[in-house]
């Protein structure tokens, strides 16, 4: 039938056409009036019913202040879906997004998914470095865009069980690595072909005990300046990998190891393996503390900064910092109440001192971090935060791609599959240069 | 098997005696290896109906057996905030959506089996192409069409719409199904003044009564399963998310209590199942219609 | 002459109006977006800024440098070999064994076919518990009896059979096709051969599957084509045995563990929803029709044997 074939055809040359015209993307200005009755949408990604409850308090005491703008707040969104929504821009898209993943800074900057700040700072005339400390400016802009604010900061230590410490006969913790290894070894009593208490679990699939986490340690430098993968050429990735794999070795081998991870429950349920006493160390975030009370654990829980590597004992103190962001829709309508949304939320001393202590993390503003209100237990962590020495992971192109591929080799590393370490990081500086190029 | 003279229980010939043994041996082979499968399909939802029924604490151990049987966790399920709007949405998309697929796939089927025309094969060509194709490899374009061009992503009009334009593999089956009634029927009505459409109407649809509900099965079951699609499409917006899509988020939020989320398995799977026990004959029926008439 | 001409033109109107729903969908969700893969397919796309062309590159970043992409071929080649097989094996045995069933043949009919109505997210999450290497029932049973008790989902080496099972617990539809084509095999075929001393493995091996041949290369075809499009039972295993939860900054590990449970279609969504690589992800979604395709050329060859009409 020649018409249908025509009519096919047809179609298909529209089709070409019409794909030329997908990329277009609308950027609008921020020109809304920000006194006006105005809705608001508001995106998080917390999702345990007490920081639910966190949120909307904070959210309340926004709209007590301007009861004009009105929010819409939904949780328990993951970086997934705000990444599609900010593609998609409508009706649906949100107007201020908050994300834990602070990798993502690189990619929500370089391609305008969220609007630049620093038009609202002036305005409002705030002043970043007497507001936010420095490390926490450092990861929430990318190459001279700021992009976000920081909400909220977690900051990494060392947790431990004082009444297995006091049956062992351990009355300090430990500073350095080795005397770490040394204390994780008399901690661990092997029973059978297994363990019935793992001083500590360094296998980089056991939660927080990343190959991104025990750098931190080294203050390593991941990108030259020009913006090239610096694995091989910072002695401090292999120095932390060979730790780790030490670590490993010592305390009964990978495959034990892994054997016994698979018995631990999930990191963030009542049977979390610090809870449970299947290991008396762990690294963990500063709302370790609050989720292990809730899920009554019996033992006194210990909290200090991580050892540091032998060589650089005197920087003890210092942590893996990572946080929130925060950070106004490229593609929303209303970006000026959006702004006062994300002011309020991120510089207003008590709603951020009320909100630190509600989901338990660290303040990220100078004058909260100096505050009287927050809670006692905080108080370790505000030290590791304020550290000189304390670091966290730059943001790149293409968000954490370059973290998970070097994690994918110290899977490889610690399992025993890795001959040659230098000839792996610089692989692995390949690959991850090569993913790069691939997101320019 | 024929009949033969049933002897008198004291005067068994040998070979008769042999050949009983043979077959009560038989049926003890069969049976046990019947029950084997079974113990393999059915122990799955025994364990997981178990669990669902467990504490908290004690989902996360090696019991197999509930201590105390909490049956509340399937109401927590039922009133997590979200699971109602899950069913509603995978209703909606699983029920328009088929009706959708059956008004659109019937014509094109019957044009299909009973028209000739020049590119007929085409056509069919086409649709089978398009039957096995994967979801994945237009899914990038596709997305972008809906989410910026019409702004429709967050929801599940982009899967709902397109099933007005029929389904590939509905119209396949259809098609089989309508090529095994005779000409004549459609002859008949024709000779007496109906039209192609009324003759579709009037004469066949009644007649394809099975194979219409066997493909409504179908696309219904596959709606109320499907995973990708919502995973694409509604995950930006929780008010649209379907109970595949749902129940894997629920895991996150609930930070992994496997007894509820067991439970919410159960609530998950128990609607199709018994659908299956009204609708049985049709849902056989429609299987061996894809395999068997081929 | 008029009249005839007239006849053929409403007769092409009719056609096209019973077909216009399917020429529409077609032209618009399958040729439009085959068209636009392929275009992307040269482009620099991340859905923010507009398309760059760039040539060959998305091409050989796929293919050399991106390190996902060759194990997710492997795996499909193993799940094709392997679980292909395998359940078409299973599909005919537990076939065979209902149609011999006689006591309770309804009771296991239902319990055989009712796994496969299990929606996938479910039955996935399922098996992730049962096959939890810590804390599941069936490593818990093994263990009690002595046995190696393997790490299922965790482990590389027994991830991908622990996917097998679960399809092979779904067997239903193939059993239900193989039921159907057993009983269709003529009853005097069997007789004749047992006349002739035919025992019961040479009555299967001479006339049941010739009989049901057919059957069994469709089941196999369309086995394969459904492996092209796995995507949420090894997805949803990954996810939950990984213990990814997906927030506090968590990266979701493709494959886990190491890249065992990787599918082609799972790369799809990774360049192009997570990595926003829309033009690598319009090259895999390529290489995923080319494959469809040439198994799908397979069927029809196959199909066209029996009379498509």
């Amino acid at each position: 039938m020649q018409s249908f074939t025509r009519a096919v055809i047809g179609t298909a040359a529209v089709a070409l056409l019409a794909t030329a015209c997908t990329g277009t993307s609308n950027a609008p200005q921020a020109d809304d009036d920000a006194t006006k009755d105005v809705s608001i949408t508001f995106w998080h990604g917390w999702s345990a019913p007490g920081e639910a409850a966190a949120i909307a308090a904070d959210v309340k005491a926004f709209e007590a202040k301007h009861p004009n703008i009105h929010v819409k707040v939904v949780g328990n969104i993951n970086d997934d879906k705000i990444k599609q929504a900010l593609r998609a821009g409508g009706a649906n898209a949100p107007d201020v997004v908050s994300s834990f993943t602070t990798d993502n800074v690189g990619t929500f900057c370089a391609s305008n998914v969220f609007a630049d700040l620093k038009p609202f700072l002036d305005r409002s005339g705030i002043e970043l470095d007497t507001t936010f400390p420095k490390p926490l400016q450092d990861y929430t802009q990318f190459q001279g865009k700021r992009c976000t604010l920081p909400l909220l900061n977690d900051a990494y230590g060392l947790y431990y069980n004082k009444t297995a410490f006091k049956a062992a006969g351990i009355t300090a913790p430990p500073k350095t690595l080795s005397e770490f290894d040394a204390v994780a070894r008399k901690l661990t009593k092997v029973k059978g072909d297994s363990y019935s208490q793992l001083g500590f679990m360094p296998n980089f699939h056991g939660y927080e005990s990343t190959a991104t986490h025990f750098a931190a340690l080294w203050n390593p430098t991941y990108f030259t300046p020009g913006g090239k993968s610096n694995l091989a050429k910072d002695p401090a990735f292999a120095a932390m990998l060979t730790w780790q794999k030490g670590l490993v070795e010592q305390l009964g081998g990978f495959a034990k190891l892994e054997k016994y991870r698979a018995t631990f429950g999930d990191e963030f349920g009542a049977k979390n393996p610090f809870h449970t006493g299947q290991v008396a160390m762990t690294m963990d975030g500063e709302w370790r503390l609050g989720m292990a009370r809730e899920a009554g654990v019996t033992f006194d829980i210990g909290v200090a900064p991580f050892p540091v590597p032998d060589a650089q004992a005197d920087s003890y103190g210092k942590g893996y910092l990572s946080g929130t962001v925060i950070g106004i829709a490229g593609t929303s309508q209303k970006q000026n109440a959006a702004w006062e949304l994300v002011k309020f939320m991120t510089t207003d001393t008590d709603a951020v001192v009320s909100f630190a202590n509600a989901i338990h993390n660290v303040p990220s503003t100078l004058d909260a971090l100096k505050s009287p209100a927050l809670t006692a237990d905080l108080k370790p962590f505000i030290g590791i935060a304020q550290h000189a020495k304390s670091n966290t992971t730059p943001a790149s192109p293409n968000g954490g791609a370059y973290q998970l591929t070097l994690q994918d080799f110290g899977y490889a590393h610690e399992a025993g599959k890795v001959p040659d370490l230098a000839a792996g990081l610089a692989k692995t500086d390949e690959q991850i240069d090569k993913d790069l190029a691939q997101a320019k | 098997m024929t009949a033969t003279a049933i002897p008198s229980p004291v005067t068994l010939t040998p070979a008769a005696r042999t050949a009983r043994r043979t077959r009560f041996l038989h049926w003890i082979g069969v049976h046990s290896l019947a029950i084997a499968a079974a113990l393999f399909f059915v122990l799955p939802f025994v364990f997981i109906f178990l669990t669902a029924l467990m504490s908290d604490q004690q989902a996360l151990t090696r019991d197999l057996w509930p201590d105390s049987w909490h049956w509340e966790n399937l109401r927590t399920v039922w009133e997590t905030p979200g699971f109602l709007t899950w069913w509603k949405n995978t209703l909606l998309y699983a029920g328009l959506g088929t009706a959708l697929t059956l008004l659109s796939s019937i014509p094109v089927a019957y044009a299909l089996a009973r028209f000739t025309f020049r590119g007929r094969n085409v056509v069919l060509m086409l649709v089978i192409a398009t039957m096995m194709l994967p979801p994945q490899v237009v899914i990038v374009p596709m997305y972008l069409f809906w989410a910026k061009q019409l702004h429709l992503s967050g929801t599940l009009w982009p899967l709902i719409i397109p099933m007005a334009f029929t389904d590939a593999f509905s119209v396949f089956l259809l098609r089989q199904f309508l090529l095994t009634i005779p000409k004549d029927y459609v002859d008949a009505a024709k000779v007496d003044g109906c039209g192609e459409f009324k003759a579709l109407v009037r004469i066949v649809l009644p007649m394809a009564k099975p194979a219409i509900a066997a493909v409504a099965l179908f696309q219904f079951f596959y709606c109320w399963n499907d995973y990708f699609g919502p995973q694409i499409y509604a995950s930006e917006n929780p008010a649209a998310w379907t109970l595949s899509y749902g129940l894997e988020s629920f895991k996150g939020a609930h930070h992994t209590n496997w007894n509820l989320t067991m439970a919410a398995t159960l609530l998950v799977m128990a609607p199709v199942i018994i659908l299956f026990f009204f609708a049985q004959k049709a849902f056989i029926e429609g299987v061996t219609l894809t395999g068997v008439k081929g | 002459m008029t009249s005839l001409r007239q006849k053929h033109r409403t007769e092409t109107l009719r056609n096209l109006a019973f077909l216009s729903p399917w020429l529409i969908g077609v032209s618009v969700f399958f040729l439009y977006p085959l068209v636009s893969t392929v275009y992307f397919s040269f482009m620099k796309y991340d859905g923010f800024t507009p398309p760059t062309w760039t040539g060959w590159k998305n091409w050989q970043y796929v293919f050399t440098d991106y390190p996902f992409f060759w194990p997710a071929l492997r795996n499909t080649l193993w799940l094709v070999v392997v679980m292909v097989t395998l359940r078409v094996v299973f599909g005919l045995g537990i076939g065979l064994l209902i149609t011999k069933v006689k006591t309770g043949a309804g009771f296991f009919r239902t319990a055989f076919y009712l796994p496969y109505l299990a929606p996938p997210v479910a039955a996935t999450m399922a098996f992730a518990f049962l096959l939890n290497p810590g804390t599941g029932p069936v490593n818990s049973i093994l263990g009690s009896i002595g046995l190696p008790q393997p790490g299922w989902f965790n482990d590389p080496a027994w991830s991908k059979p622990a996917l097998t099972m679960l399809a092979l617990w779904g067997i239903g539809d193939l059993m239900v096709i193989f039921m159907a084509s057993l009983l269709d095999v003529p009853q005097e075929q069997y007789e004749a051969a047992s006349l002739d001393g035919a025992g019961a493995w040479q009555r299967f091996r001479y006339v049941t599957l010739p009989n049901i041949s057919p059957i069994v290369l469709f089941a196999v075809v369309t086995g394969v084509i459904q492996t092209m499009q796995y995507y949420t039972q090894p997805l949803v295993a990954g996810k939950v045995a990984s213990g990814v939860i997906g927030g506090a900054g968590q990266q979701f590990e493709p494959g886990y563990p190491d890249k065992s449970t990787l599918t082609l279609p799972q790369l799809v969504y990774h360049l192009g929803f997570q990595r926003f690589d829309t033009g690598g992800a319009s090259v895999i979604a390529l290489v995923l029709f080319a494959l469809a395709m040439v198994f799908t050329a397979f069927l029809m060859r196959s199909m066209s044997e029996r009379s498509v009409a």
